[in-house]
């Protein structure tokens, strides 16, 4: 008698895929390490008041460039010491975390907006407006971003906004690229297809089917886009054409305590530090985020 | 093959001169150029003067054809500041951030493929999580940061080498680490992953069936596979370090493209300006066209299709 | 017989540990093979026979577990030994040819390359030597124009030349054993045949030991001495061709020869013998025949316990509950089971 082999796999209860992945990330461990210490930076920016008695732009020239508690001349009344013109560094590094943390969301935002729309375009109508956004692609990333930026503050000005703006208008580039393919791969899909047959408008297409479906890939690109941004506006503020004073952030700390490096280096490593950090924990969590939704992405 | 570098090179060619329009509109339309040269003090009457001086009084259009036609001609244009002609001045400056370029690629390619090929062969041992731990902690620490510290570490608390300058070969060693080592993450990780599929490949699997050395199968037949998208990295990443340069050379007084663009921008020298966002474009299409034509050089499939 | 055999493999296990347990892709394989003579291992895929041949050369992949009481070539254990040591053997004392020579020969480096740097690695010759042996080989293998073949590459060849050329890569050292793992999956059955020819006349030339592995019984029938069916990591036949040929007596065996088409008996239009149902794992060791799920002749004792080799009257072994001299089989058996799928 032939016994029949058995096929039939159990059924299980399914979670949904978005309560799946949120689970895996809850248990991956750079994800707490990231976002810990993003956290930790986050809060230390909005409760600066709170963290720090002292206004972080007011000078007393008489207290310049006094070390952090750590040296022998150093006292708690100034943890971190303070700079050339008498300002508490530690109240410096707080609140300037504020700044670079705006731009970098900010930026994000806009690149962000033009580099998904892009690229969601190109992805779900293909051929010839696919052909066209590629090469507007090509081109932005034929354009030194470092150097293009730089002229274009030096020309127009140097306004917080303006600032923000120029960044965001650079930076899509891989936004695009991600939501492309993302997108290519979603639209052959059968529901997509179920969609478009019962006519479904293209917008509610987009809005309801594509978009939850690139989430993934979309965390993961922000994130590497954040850093990048940040890092940007950190290099442009040392070349001096970031933000202006009063404004500060972490990078014009830095610019500003360039030629103290060989005598007081805690003015440069302090802020430094914390630059690194911040881009660390940012690239831990997109990490963490791209591992659960792509683990054949990973290197 | 032939038909395929033709046309790679006509949308290189489409595309450098798309940058130019883009390049000449970022100098001539985001403000009043002869404004910004003339300067903070200038009267109305110098401000004229430079405007007719440099034809910026043209229709926008005009200005731009005539640049171009100068420019394929020879004729760069013309440095305000230093009144030399604006080829002479790059002349001056490239080779120095050419070298710059060229070093820290290498050093990025020295450093990063050994140390995904030992990640490869073993993965997930405590080299390969060194390896991945150096490839995060690169992309987390930005270049002038890094710049500094080197400074700090190797000029002044070990005084081994230079830090200013660029008249021996010694002050180019600190910068090409600076600026190169940006690229070492996303080099090695390809190669590591290239390595690692290739090594479960059928030819490798060949190789060591027939009893060949560690070295020829791991490099001969592994690498030479592995290395071929790296290759193409290499080019692009090339290409944005040329670009940006700039923060490297201003750091360690690197009088190369970047530096002279950094000038130039603060002087708002516009004819000089507007070369350089061109040249350096056309560097990257360039690069990035090599890039392709070696890809499909050095992959045999791809050369007979 | 009295000289010791060219392989004596015994007690061969291969297991591979995974996060869900552990699997045994070989359970226990025993066999030994002569100079001069050619054994075919046959078995559908998955039945461990890859993995055999990849184990007695060294090189099983990095997660496989292999345990065995002997494996060793003309005497000398091949357990346990080192890398090195395997280097040494591999190419030069046993070599392997593989399935797809489109994948198993670098598309980097022609031909004649590739050959000069497998024989430069085992001995002590100068370029223009190996390139003279290169040359010999290839034309030993009967391919034409052998000199212009030295400077081509891979993806310049046939399917079938490609194959002759690894095996003119496998002769280059003059091994004693080569093991041929489905060398001709990947060709047109014309060229199977010659392929086929070609090891026959080579092994009759150079009284080499050859292991033909494949999935097809009907293409090593012309070729092998002796036969081991493989079925579910275990051998569940092995003895003299024309015997296993002329009355296959393990129930597995019966259903590779019912599906081979015989010129002249099959008839047009009839449909070919199956076994249906696919290879099921079971875990852990044997508590029963691990043919049963698909056998037409289980019956209680199948299910009694596992079954070991047992010698049948003319001297082969069979892993079968069933009465060895071919009696007891009722001849509708294999109908009814294909029927009633």
């Amino acid at each position: 008698m032939a016994a029949m082999v058995s096929t039939a796999a159990p059924s299980v209860a399914a979670l949904s895929p978005g309560r799946v992945a949120l689970r895996r990330t809850l248990r991956h461990g750079s994800f707490w390490a990231g976002g810990g210490i993003l956290l930790v930076i986050l809060l230390a920016a909005i409760l600066a008041p709170l963290l720090t008695p002292h206004d972080p732009t007011w000078q007393d020239l008489g207290k310049r460039l006094v070390p952090p508690v750590w040296d022998t001349r150093g006292s708690w009344e100034h943890p971190l010491g303070t700079d050339q013109l008498g300002r508490d560094y530690l109240a410096r590094l707080i609140y300037g975390g504020r700044i670079s943390l705006l731009i970098g969301f900010v930026t994000v935002l806009i690149s962000g907006a033009i580099g998904t729309a892009l690229g969601v375009a190109a992805g779900y109508w293909g051929g010839r407006v696919d052909l066209l956004i590629n090469f507007i692609l090509t081109i932005r990333l034929t354009l030194p971003v470092v150097l293009v930026a730089l002229v274009v503050v030096a020309l127009v000005g140097n306004s917080l906004t303006i600032l923000m703006l120029v960044i965001g208008l650079l930076l899509w580039d891989r936004f695009t690229i991600v939501t492309r393919s993302a997108t290519q791969q979603m639209a052959s899909r059968e529901f997509i297809v179920a969609a478009q047959a019962i006519g479904s408008s293209t917008g509610r297409i987009l809005l309801k089917e594509i978009l939850p479906n690139i989430t993934g890939p979309l965390i993961v690109v922000a994130s590497v886009e954040l850093a990048h941004a940040i890092l940007l506006e950190a290099a442009l503020s040392f070349l001096g054409l970031g933000v202006q004073p009063p404004l500060f952030t972490w990078g014009l700390m830095i610019a500003e305590a360039k030629n103290q490096l060989f005598f007081r280096p805690w003015l440069i490593a302090i802020p430094g530090a914390a630059l690194v950090a911040l881009i660390f924990a940012i690239n831990l969590l997109g990490d963490a985020v791209r591992d659960v939704t792509a683990p054949e992405g990973r290197a | 093959m032939l038909r395929f570098i033709a046309q790679r090179l006509l949308v290189t060619a489409l595309v450098i001169a798309v940058t130019s329009v883009v390049a000449f509109s970022l100098v001539h339309l985001t403000g009043d150029p002869a404004v910004a040269m003339a300067g903070e003090n200038a009267s109305p009457e110098d401000v004229e003067a430079i405007r007719k001086l440099y034809g910026f009084d043209r229709p926008i259009w005009e200005q731009y054809l005539t640049w171009v036609a100068r420019f394929i001609a020879g004729d760069f244009g013309r440095s305000h500041y230093l009144k030399l002609g604006v080829g002479e001045v790059l002349a001056e400056h490239i080779p120095v951030t050419a070298m710059l370029g060229v070093l820290a690629l290498g050093f990025a390619l020295a450093l990063s493929i050994p140390l995904g090929v030992v990640a490869a062969l073993r993965p997930n041992t405590m080299i390969d999580r060194l390896a991945l731990w150096i490839a995060v902690a690169g992309q987390a620490l930005p270049s002038f940061l890094f710049a500094l510290g080197l400074i700090y570490v190797f000029g002044v608390l070990l005084r081994w080498l230079p830090v200013s300058g660029d008249t021996t070969w010694r002050h180019f060693i600190l910068p090409s680490v600076a600026l190169g080592y940006y690229a070492t993450p996303a080099i090695m990780r390809l190669t590591r992953s290239g390595m690692m599929e290739t090594l479960q490949s059928d030819h490798v699997r060949t190789a060591r069936a027939f009893g060949l050395s560690r070295w020829r199968v791991v490099v001969r037949h592994g690498l030479r596979h592995a290395i071929i998208p790296v290759v193409s990295l290499a080019a692009v990443q090339l290409g944005f370090m040329l670009g940006g340069s700039i923060v490297i050379e201003t750091v360690f007084s690197l009088k190369g493209l970047g530096y002279l663009a950094w000038q130039s921008i603060q002087r708002a020298d516009i004819e000089v300006i507007q070369a350089i966002l061109l040249v350096i474009a056309a560097a990257y299409a360039v690069l990035t066209l090599v890039a392709d034509i070696l890809n499909a050089a050095l992959d045999p499939r791809i050369r007979i299709g | 017989m009295t000289a010791p055999p060219l392989l004596e493999v015994r007690g061969l296990r291969v297991e591979i540990p995974l996060p869900g347990g552990t699997t045994r892709p070989v359970r226990r394989v025993d066999f030994s093979v002569a100079a001069g003579e050619t054994l075919a291992i046959v078995g559908e895929s998955g039945c461990g026979k890859s993995l055999t041949s990849l184990a007695i050369m060294g090189l099983l992949p990095r997660a496989a577990r292999l345990t065995a009481e002997a494996i060793a070539l003309g005497g000398r254990s091949l357990l346990g030994l080192s890398e090195a040591a395997w280097r040494r053997l591999r190419g030069e004392r046993i070599a392997m040819i593989f399935q797809d020579p489109m994948t198993a020969l670098d598309p980097c480096y022609r031909i004649g390359d590739q050959m000069t740097e497998v024989l430069r690695q085992h001995r002590p010759v100068s370029a223009e030597a190996a390139r003279r042996r290169a040359l010999e080989l290839l034309g030993r293998v009967g391919i034409s124009s052998p000199e212009q073949r030295l400077t081509q590459f891979p993806h310049q060849l046939s399917g079938g030349l490609r194959q002759r050329v690894m095996i003119a890569m496998a002769l280059l050292c003059e091994p004693e054993l080569i093991i041929a793992d489905e060398p001709t999956t990947a060709l047109d059955v014309t060229i199977q045949a010659q392929i086929l020819h070609l090891l026959a006349e080579i092994q009759r030339d150079t009284g080499i030991g050859l292991i033909l592995i494949s999935h097809d019984l009907g293409v090593v029938a012309g070729v092998a001495h002796r036969i081991a069916v493989m079925y579910g990591g275990e051998i569940v036949e092995i003895g003299e061709r024309d015997a296993i040929l002329g009355k296959p007596l393990h129930p597995y065996t019966e259903g590779l020869m019912r599906s081979i088409p015989v010129p002249g008996e099959t008839r047009r239009g009839e449909t070919l013998g199956f076994i249906p149902g696919t290879v099921s794992r079971q875990a852990g060791e044997l508590t029963r025949c691990g043919f049963i799920d698909r056998c037409p002749y289980a019956n209680a004792r199948s299910a009694a316990g596992a079954v070991p080799l047992s010698p049948a009257p003319d001297g082969r072994l069979v892993r079968c509950v069933l009465p060895l001299d071919g009696s007891g089989r009722d001849a509708g058996a294999w109908t009814r089971l294909v029927e009633g799928v």
